[in-house]
């Protein structure tokens, strides 16, 4: 081979490198110069947007809802569906690079502190503001708020609001054999718990291993399943991991009650692997039959009448979960808000807030509700035909008009509190360490994050 | 340097410089820039969306403190420990085994590389379905055979560790059997032929000469699958995902939690050097066997 030819072929690699990267860097910078000439009838056309969604039972409808956004207004918006964990990662190294990879997300209620203090989204208050007309603001229940407002910034706009609350197998609950063996024993009517006393014996009750029944469930895998699940526990107890004035709290005697009960779901009540158990596990625990209660995010109740995945379709009642004697009756709020990359163009962002208003609007919403979708609006939840679709929707009501949003950390700490948590309860639940222990154990490595 | 001098000065090989350009940018921006990065940043308290401050050899100081890290290192020696050494003694027998050029050999040899050919995490998500500690089917038989696997393999701090181990031996000694199997090839027969005349039993044959003439093809092997298990993280991420407890933490998931999930940049970067280093440590002890040998080998 002579050495002109070799020379040549070694220029043309560098070349072909070269052109690969330049091309990638051409394609992102494309929309933004077509935005600027879009005709006034579709007024983002050209616009592409990215959304990173959360792969829970909303995800896929949202396609639908970019596609119809995109025959309105032109703006084309490529739906990536990304798991809990992967979504975080993705989301948090893209803000820090400022690369833009994706111009909306979803946010989790968790994160709101942590993208306020490093402005990662777009604060939102003044458009929200501006447009509060066009948003109908009121009819949007106040506590869904909280999926994204961090000390008076609103850092993404609530989408998708989940209510906590007991599951629980209504057949079984209103079969008169049952209900007569349960009176007999305890001596009150059984009904769906209202207090965690009850809630005891009912689980106590409903255990019968061989039957392959067991009474609770809950997630016991070490990290965010664990952690998450106690924590709505320890809210039921009245206990608080920081208090409102900033101190951690998480070694009152209320946490460490809550604690000891969520121990006695692995020992006494729950099936045998459910100290492994993720989201998913502890759902299908529930739609398999094999367990009577649960307490889970309303998200999941649509699906708990499609037959195709579900052995309880039909036979699920839903409730307020319960708590302690005489404490107030606040229930555990969650769910999703949508921000914009703060990094993104200002064409991208303003095509953004648009698609934010769509699919959090009255019409989206309804559609979206009937397509496996989580409620913000009053309206939503009050929506005659949707009521007559899905008659838990009461419930949901009543969980948001006394919603907690904040009895999980929401603040930049949030993320290592919900390791340090995810580990420790773990560790009391596979008897690693006594409840006391791991809420000690707890309480000082959370004490140092601040 | 010597040599390598004045063949690169003669003209029709000066154009080779161009060919070995793509491999040494390569080299430069994807393994020397992140290597002294790591380092540099290590000296740092850096969160990612943060402004990283000098902290010295902070980093290192809450090293030693962090019990979940110093745990995952105890954890990372016992895993890589049992995980290559049963490889290697699974995957030693298989190849003697299969050392043979009949038919059903050849079959074996075909299908049994298939766990390896899937991709870690993966097989880890099929293992985590077959371990389901309630509806899973490989707890099932498990529990037909009338075994006592507590509340489940995976989820018990007794057996999680070894459960982990035994995905990872599934997965790998296929890749041990092929290597081995390649060295059991290219023995000569002469050495089998004089044995035979000399009376040599079949065990003498084995450690006598299968075994020493093996030796360096093992040591290849086993480089490769000790640095493979030293960084292991996707069959027990996807798992166990580092529970029950700390009992399945080993280093890169302590690593991955410090950095991608706390996004302590700086830290992490710190806690992936030592692994790091424990890394070349193992590459040199493993080179220099292997010289040793190729060094016996051209003496005798």
């Amino acid at each position: 081979m002579n050495r002109k030819l070799m020379t040549g072929m070694a220029a043309l690699m560098l070349l072909s490198a070269t052109l690969l990267f330049a091309a990638g860097k051409q394609e992102s910078a494309a929309p933004a110069a077509s935005a600027d000439k879009a005709p006034a009838v579709l007024p983002y056309k050209g616009v592409e947007l990215r959304f990173a969604v959360m792969a829970d039972q909303f995800g896929d409808y949202t396609k639908v809802l970019a596609k119809n956004f995109e025959e309105k207004t032109g703006a084309k918006v490529s739906v990536d569906i990304l798991g809990y964990v992967e979504l975080y990662q993705k989301l948090t190294q893209d803000f820090a690079t400022k690369s833009a990879q994706y111009d909306l997300s979803t946010v989790d209620i968790v994160w709101s502190g942590e993208f306020a203090k490093n402005a990662w989204t777009v604060d939102l208050t003044s458009w929200t503001n501006r447009d509060k007309a066009e948003i109908d603001y009121d009819d949007i229940l106040p506590v869904t708020w909280t999926l994204g407002n961090w000390e008076g910034k609103q850092m993404s706009f609530p989408m998708a609001g989940y209510a906590n609350s007991l599951i629980y197998r209504k057949d079984l609950f209103e079969d008169a054999k049952e209900k007569a063996n349960f009176k007999a024993k305890y001596g009150y009517e059984l009904a769906p718990p209202v207090t965690m006393d009850q809630l005891r014996d009912i689980a106590t009750f409903f255990t019968r291993p061989d039957q392959n029944l067991y009474g609770l469930v809950a997630n016991g895998a070490r990290g965010s399943a664990v952690a998450q699940d106690w924590m709505e526990y320890m809210r039921g107890f009245g206990g608080q991991v920081v208090d409102k004035k900033g101190n951690v709290s998480v070694d009152s005697p209320e946490s460490l009650a809550s604690l000891k009960f969520f121990v006695d779901i692995f020992d006494k009540w729950a099936p045998k692997g459910a100290i492994g158990y993720w989201w998913d596990d502890r759902e299908t625990a529930y739609r398999t039959g094999q367990a009577v209660m649960q307490s889970s995010w309303s998200i999941a109740r649509a699906g708990y009448e499609n037959k195709e995945i579900s052995l309880v379709a039909g036979k699920t009642g839903i409730a307020v979960t319960p708590r302690v004697a005489g404490s107030k009756a606040l229930y555990g709020f969650g769910g999703w808000g949508v921000g914009i990359n703060a990094s993104s163009s200002a064409a991208k962002q303003e095509a953004a807030w648009a698609f934010i208003k769509y699919i959090t609007g009255k019409e989206a919403q309804k559609a979206w509700m009937l397509h496996d979708g989580a409620p913000i609006r009053k309206s939503t939840l009050k929506d005659p035909e949707l009521n007559k679709a899905m008659p838990w929707l009461a419930d949901i009501l009543t969980v948001f008009e006394n919603g907690d949003g904040d009895y999980r950390p929401r603040d930049p700490n949030a993320t290592q509190i919900q390791s340090i948590l995810g580990l420790r309860v773990n560790q009391a639940i596979t008897h690693e360490l006594t409840a006391e222990q791991a809420i000690k154990e707890a309480a000082k490595e959370i004490g140092a994050l601040y | 340097m010597g040599t390598i001098a004045p063949f690169i000065k003669t003209k029709k090989n000066r154009s080779l410089i161009w060919f070995l350009l793509p491999i040494t940018v390569y080299l430069l921006v994807f393994f020397l820039y992140p290597v002294i990065y790591d380092i540099y940043i290590s000296f740092f308290s850096f969160k990612l969306g943060e402004k990283a401050v000098f902290v010295g050899l902070g980093n290192y100081q809450a090293m030693l403190a962090d019990f979940q890290y110093l745990g995952s290192l105890k954890t990372t020696l016992v895993f890589v420990i049992s995980t290559v050494s049963a490889e290697l003694l699974l995957g030693m027998i298989i190849a003697l085994l299969l050392n043979n050029e009949h038919r059903l050999a050849e079959g074996i040899r075909t299908i049994i590389l298939i766990p390896t050919v899937f991709t870690p995490l993966v097989a880890g998500l099929v293992w985590k379905a077959l371990y389901h500690p309630d509806l899973g089917m490989f707890t099932y038989y498990l529990r037909q055979f009338g075994l006592d696997i507590g509340r489940g393999l995976t989820v018990e701090r007794y057996s999680a560790l070894f459960s982990v181990v035994l995905v990872d031996v599934w997965e790998w000694t296929p890749l041990m059997v092929i290597i081995l199997l390649a060295g059991l090839k290219s023995i000569p027969s002469e050495p089998y032929e004089a044995a035979m005349l000399d009376g040599a039993s079949p065990v003498q044959v084995f450690f006598m000469i299968t075994l020493p003439l093996l030796r360096p093809t093992a040591v290849v092997a086993l480089l490769i699958r000790t640095l493979d298990a030293l960084k292991i993280f996707d069959i027990i991420w996807a798992i166990t995902g580092g529970g029950p407890g700390t009992v399945t933490t080993v280093a890169n998931l302590r690593i991955y939690e410090v950095g991608m999930q706390h996004l302590r940049i700086g830290y992490a970067a710190a806690l992936s050097n030592v692994l790091l280093v424990a890394g070349v440590v193992v590459g040199i002890i493993f080179i220099q066997l292997l010289y040793q040998d190729l060094f016996k080998e051209k003496k005798v």
